[in-house]
């Protein structure tokens, strides 16, 4: 192993690398709390008026709104579409199998830009009149990824044995789905929803090619920036990124205690079951 | 989970019929064919890839045979899937439920058979008294030793009254104390079950130590199938000689002796053992058999000692005789040792030995045998 020693170059990067990700976060956040209308220093005082004042809009109330019930919509036909998939795929001994997963995966690498151009394209294409519900929907090819990526990494990591050992004691396949994979999996399925919602709900570039009439929290932030620069600005951010933050976090939380009791199902060394 | 509706009285509770299984090219069973009756404790015992996991699987319902049929209680249950067959396992790693305690692991199958609350309660405890984990109840897998979890294991099969018990290596993830122990606990819960008991193991000790039968496996196939006794002292082939107990294994060749025994030259010395073989033969000696003595008696079998080691209840040696291959190995009770270079003759009671039948194409190149 090559020592590394501690270069004051690289801590300068490091410390630069920090400054540049943070300070923008940490002025947005600061100037929301300002007690006057300045959008620059020198700071004169907390006050929560800019959060009173966005509260008194209607149009960010709805535009919360309508952002809450699209996520929730993605988080939910996420959790159940994405955990049934992933139960397939971990399960089957398909020749499919890496082709399919390879599908499913896939639009983790496209360009928001180019998935939300071409489900508007075919949304124009099969009659379907923008709203919510196609918010919604291309939501779900978006986070559909991220949640299988989450869920088959932790099915295929139970103990076939289990499985084997619940058939054995007289469970069909759908009790042993039930009553041993899931009890053992869903903390982290639950977290890679939180993921899926979170996802939905700053999601920007593919909600503006396919939403309707309707605005959604990022969407809404975008329009008023436009129209004029006021600290009010500021609080909306700050509420997302709060919003998205406590999601992350709880995902994160659910997704590595559920790695960890996954840790002490299987007590005993050994691999996958002996096949003579 | 007692499915008794069909069953065909006197029949045998598991019977497989020329039981084949193919993983693509490769032939893990060939055509075994296996009876066991109610209440009999047979292991299936051979090295590792031998076929007897596929066997216990296809028992379990867990893999399909591609040929041959299997029956339970004279009812074919090739097809029945393993939710619904009359038997339970355990496994070669306990694989609890992580997420029940102790009691719900054990209730799993009493549960999902529709079992009343109270009675549930009572078939718990008398599960887990059985295998002596009372006041277990609460508890947690990962609270629980490797010996402990087995005996959860054990108890969440036995809870369900299963006609079969199969066992799947159950013991050898264990320290020999426990595994010791443990073999005692199987011993004490088949006479108290009354179950039959189909039990996989590499260990031939463990197998001889327990079984009523012992089917001995190799390469997808049934070399023996005998008691204990049969099993350890009347081998039908080589490869049983020696996976069962320590054995020397001679290649010889037989000549018609008086009656019902047989003339071999071992070196330049003729030996009169029992048994009718003409031909190309395998001698088998255990090494307790092998008797050593002091060297004088005339048309005696004479050789060097050319190791020692102590045994606890004696000393095993190796004797050099010459004009053969190997060392004899012999196992001596009590002491003193005799020393390296001593000369002693070597003898044995015709009873003591076997002799059979050598086809050299099928077995030498097959098993290898060569004197270790």
């Amino acid at each position: 192993m090559v020592s590394r020693q501690r270069s004051p170059f690289a801590t300068a990067v490091v410390i630069a690398s920090l400054l540049f990700l943070f300070v923008p976060l940490l002025v947005v956040v600061l100037f929301s709390f300002h007690s006057v209308g300045a959008l620059t220093l020198p700071f004169r005082g907390f006050s929560l008026r800019w959060y009173r004042e966005i509260w008194k809009s209607d149009e960010f109330r709805t535009s919360l709104v309508n952002s809450a019930v699209v996520a929730a919509a993605t988080g939910a036909v996420t959790m159940v579409l994405g955990t049934l998939a992933a139960y397939a795929l971990s399960a089957t001994r398909s020749r499919l199998r890496a082709p399919l997963a390879l599908l499913l995966f896939l639009p983790l690498t496209l360009p928001g830009l180019f998935v939300g151009l071409s489900l508007l394209v075919m949304f124009g294409r099969a009659g379907v009149s923008l709203s919510l519900w196609t918010v919604a929907g291309a939501h779900l090819v978006y986070v559909m990824p991220y949640y299988l990526l989450i869920a088959v990494a932790t099915l295929q990591r139970l103990d076939v044995a289990l499985e084997e050992a619940a058939a054995d004691l007289g469970a069909t396949r759908w009790v042993v789905f039930t009553k041993v994979t899931l009890p053992q999996v869903w903390p982290v399925l639950m977290g890679a929803t939180f993921l899926a919602f979170a996802l939905s709900f700053d999601e920007f570039v593919i909600t503006f090619f396919v939403i309707g009439p309707e605005s959604t929290l990022p969407l809404y932030i975008f329009s008023s920036l436009r129209r004029t620069v006021d600290p009010s600005i500021n609080a909306i951010s700050t509420l997302l990124l709060a919003i998205t933050l406590a999601l992350f976090a709880l995902s994160f939380a659910l997704t590595t205690r559920g790695g960890r009791d996954q840790a002490l199902a299987v007590p005993v060394e050994g691999g996958r079951r002996e096949q003579q | 989970m007692n499915n008794n509706d069909d069953a065909v009285p006197g029949s045998p509770r598991v019977e497989a019929i020329a039981v084949q299984r193919r993983f693509g090219d490769v032939t893990a069973l060939s055509e075994v064919s296996l009876t066991v009756a109610p209440g009999e404790f047979v292991t299936l015992l051979g090295p590792s890839g031998c076929g007897k996991t596929t066997l216990l699987r296809i028992i379990a319902g867990f893999d399909q045979p591609t040929a041959g049929s299997l029956r339970l209680n004279g009812r074919d249950v090739t097809k029945v899937p393993a939710h619904r067959r009359p038997v339970n396992m355990v496994f070669q790693r306990p694989a609890l439920f992580p997420h029940l305690d102790v009691a719900s692991n054990v209730a799993f199958g009493p549960r999902i058979a529709g079992i009343g609350k109270a009675e549930l309660r009572t078939r718990v405890d008398d599960a887990l008294a059985m295998v002596r984990l009372d006041g277990f109840q609460r508890r947690r897998a990962h609270e629980l030793s490797g010996g402990q979890m087995q005996r959860v294991a054990l108890a969440r099969a036995i809870v369900n009254r299963p006609e079969v018990l199969l066992l799947d290596e159950p013991l050898s993830a264990l320290d020999l104390r426990i595994r010791l122990e443990m073999e005692e606990e199987l011993r004490r819960l088949h006479r108290e079950l009354g179950a039959t008991f189909v039990y996989v193991t590499h260990d031939q000790r463990e197998a001889l130590a327990l079984s009523d039968r012992i089917a001995v496996f190799s390469g997808g196939r049934i070399e023996q199938i005998g008691t204990p006794d049969e099993v350890y002292n009347r081998p039908a082939t080589p490869f049983v000689a020696r996976l069962v107990g320590d054995a020397n294994v001679i290649a010889v060749d037989a000549a018609p002796g008086e009656s019902n025994s047989s003339v071999i030259r071992l070196g330049d010395v003729s030996v009169l053992v029992n048994g009718k073989v003409r031909g190309p033969a395998w001698l088998v000696v255990r090494p307790e058999n092998v008797q050593l003595g002091l060297p004088g008696v005339a048309e005696a079998l004479i050789g060097t000692i050319v190791d020692v080691s102590f045994r606890g209840t004696g000393f095993a040696y190796r004797v050099d005789i010459a004009g053969l291959p190997h060392p004899l190995k012999s196992e001596v009770p009590g002491g003193p040792p005799l020393a390296v270079g001593e000369r002693v003759s070597v003898a044995w009671l015709p009873s003591a030995v076997c002799l059979l039948e050598r086809d050299d194409q099928h077995h030498a190149g097959k098993i290898g045998l060569n004197q270790q």
